[in-house]
């Protein structure tokens, strides 16, 4: 096993882009990856994959259970792993945001008493309003967030933008940005020490590519 | 209450029996005679003291994952998180006529108020050492101990990582890092988060700070630390792990230690050595530990100190799969009551006397 890294892949919205840097970095993988439905892949001599959904990734990782993985920055601030996270990725690259409805008067929802949030994220979401001190009622959802506010289950949103068209077109518009999200990669502790080589070898072929 | 909520468990908490149960006291008693052996003496102290006694004793770090409660007079207890803490208190207040060194285990469950991920329990079981003395010499006993304990319980392929408190703390002082941003900091390199340690720090980020990260491996690393140590603190701390690893290389142990002088460990009570234990096929450490010589100040006693301790959780989850014949059941005599009862038990007694393991049928 020492002669091999393991990795997750995220099989969400940024599969394609890990794709094409693992393979411009200089990994084999096969050609219909991003086609096939195969959980478990070869890429190349000194490395394997596991395909995981993004929000998956940092638990496979945290466990050792693989030793690295590639995920977005949105997933690691919702889950907060104890991980290394050498490297910014650059790809994926998008925006946290508070998201209101169109017609409504910027941060006016700061003002109600308690404020409904609808999302995916509720740890940035407290994170976020109650580091100001306005009480929030999280609405967890797990899709088409931006129906909430439309639909009045939710006061405003805090979701991930990429272009922010799913949001104009549901009659939101972006309040507040929280912080931009890439991809970055992440690196179980234990691998970091034990399969130092492989590991920083890795690392550094990324990193050269991130870098052109 | 119903039947039903009466079986519930609460997160975070386990059962052993069996094989698991058997296993864990092996480990536990095989490693405390390891303990027994370098003439650490046993401290039993109590599951719970009073909340000021950690708070003190852990720094911020730790305060989040206390268990706190109302003792009946009012007074703010907690159960606890740590047993460093409670050893010290248990020195200042106890041994002060003792002389140095004075080595020291303890064994037991620590209670955490954390998220369960990660394969992280709520209830953590220990085994660890603190050893009351200064300089390298205490440093080095303390690091043979471990090895040797890790050895007895087949961890021999652990490796164990080896830095210094005091060298990024001088870094961050030669910096002029302001305290207030220090923990976030320490967060972010904790990570090996470049991203956010610029992010914290701005663009022009102190070349050292972002250096310290990378300083991970074998002897090469102390030369290249060695460069940009510019602050007394951060000199020393080099001097010192140059000096650990030249003693460890001439035992013949340096192929299981790596250095890394970015690591910065998760409690703030650390000044000096400070290392951590990983072992193939567990994704979280097996233990560690360091120097932390101004904790007993706290408690009014100015002693240095160095201690660690190991995950038994961790231990026992691989001495499962890799040693097969430890903890095995002893042969058992099944003795028949049937009619003739005393006749039966009176061979049980016989049997026990002599030591046998009995099973009455």
């Amino acid at each position: 096993m020492s002669d091999a890294i393991t990795l997750a892949l995220p099989t969400g919205r940024i599969f394609g882009e890990t794709v094409d840097l693992l393979m411009r970095s200089g990994f084999t993988l096969p050609e219909d990856v991003k086609q096939a439905r195969r959980l478990h892949i070869t890429n190349g001599e000194h490395q394997s994959s596991v395909l995981v959904k993004d929000r998956d990734v940092p638990t496979y990782v945290e466990h050792g259970v693989v030793d690295a993985g590639i995920v977005g920055h949105d997933v690691l601030a919702e889950t907060n792993p104890d991980v290394y996270q050498p490297l910014d990725l650059g790809i994926g690259r998008c925006e946290m945001v508070v998201a209101r409805k169109k017609q409504q008067p910027k941060g006016a929802y700061r003002d109600l008493p308690m404020v409904r949030v609808a999302t995916k994220y509720p740890e940035v979401t407290f994170r976020h309003f109650h580091g100001h001190g306005i009480p929030v009622e999280v609405i967890l959802l797990s899709g088409s967030v931006e129906l909430a506010p439309v639909l009045g289950l939710a006061d405003c949103i805090v979701d991930l933008v990429q272009t922010g068209k799913t949001l104009a077109a549901n009659g939101l518009t972006v309040d507040e940005v929280l912080f931009p999200s890439t991809a970055r990669l992440i690196v179980n502790r234990a691998s970091f020490r034990l399969k130092g080589r492989l590991v920083s070898q890795f690392v550094a072929s990324l990193a050269k590519e991130v870098a052109r | 209450m119903s039947q039903r909520t009466n079986l519930q468990i609460p997160s975070g908490v386990q059962c052993f029996y069996g094989r698991e149960a058997r296993l864990r006291r092996e480990v536990e008693r095989v490693i405390g005679d390891v303990f027994a052996g370098w003439s650490y003496e046993e401290v039993i102290v109590p599951l719970f003291d009073y909340f000021d006694v950690f708070a003190r004793g852990g720094g911020p770090s730790l305060n989040d994952y206390i268990y706190r409660f109302i003792g009946r007079n009012g007074e703010l207890l907690a159960l606890r998180p740590d047993f460093t803490a409670l050893v010290a208190k248990v020195v200042a207040s106890r041994m002060t006529d003792r002389s140095l060194p004075l080595r020291l285990f303890y064994s037991g469950e620590v209670l955490r108020y954390q998220p369960p991920k990660a394969g992280q329990q709520k209830e953590l079981f220990q085994i660890g050492l603190e050893h009351f003395g200064d300089g390298l010499e205490a440093d080095l006993e303390v690091l043979l101990v471990a090895f040797e304990a890790l050895d007895r319980v087949g961890a021999n392929d652990a490796v164990v990582t080896l830095g210094h408190a005091g060298f990024v703390n001088g870094i961050l002082e030669e910096s002029g890092v302001a305290s207030e941003t220090r923990p976030g900091l320490l967060e972010a390199m904790r990570s090996r988060d470049a991203n956010r340690v610029t992010g914290i720090l701005g663009r022009q980020a102190p070349v050292a700070v972002m250096e310290a990260m990378g300083l991970f491996g074998a002897a090469e690393v102390l030369e290249r630390a060695s460069a940009i140590a510019k602050h007394p603190t951060s000199r020393a701390a080099v001097a010192r792990l140059e000096a650990l690893w030249g003693e460890l290389e001439t035992l013949g142990l340096g192929d299981r230690v790596q250095l890394d002088l970015g690591e910065v460990r998760s409690f703030d009570y650390y000044t000096g050595m400070v290392f951590e234990i990983y072992g193939p096929g567990v994704g979280l450490e097996l233990g560690g530990g360091g120097r932390y010589d101004s904790l007993l100040g706290k408690f009014g006693l100015p002693w240095p100190a160095v201690g660690f301790s190991l995950s038994l959780d961790r231990l026992a989850q691989r001495v499962d799969d890799r040693k097969p014949d430890i903890a095995k059941e002893l042969p058992v005599t099944t003795v028949k009551l049937k009619k003739e009862r005393s006749k039966g038990l009176a061979e049980a007694l016989r049997l026990r006397k002599q030591g046998v393991k009995v099973r009455i049928d």
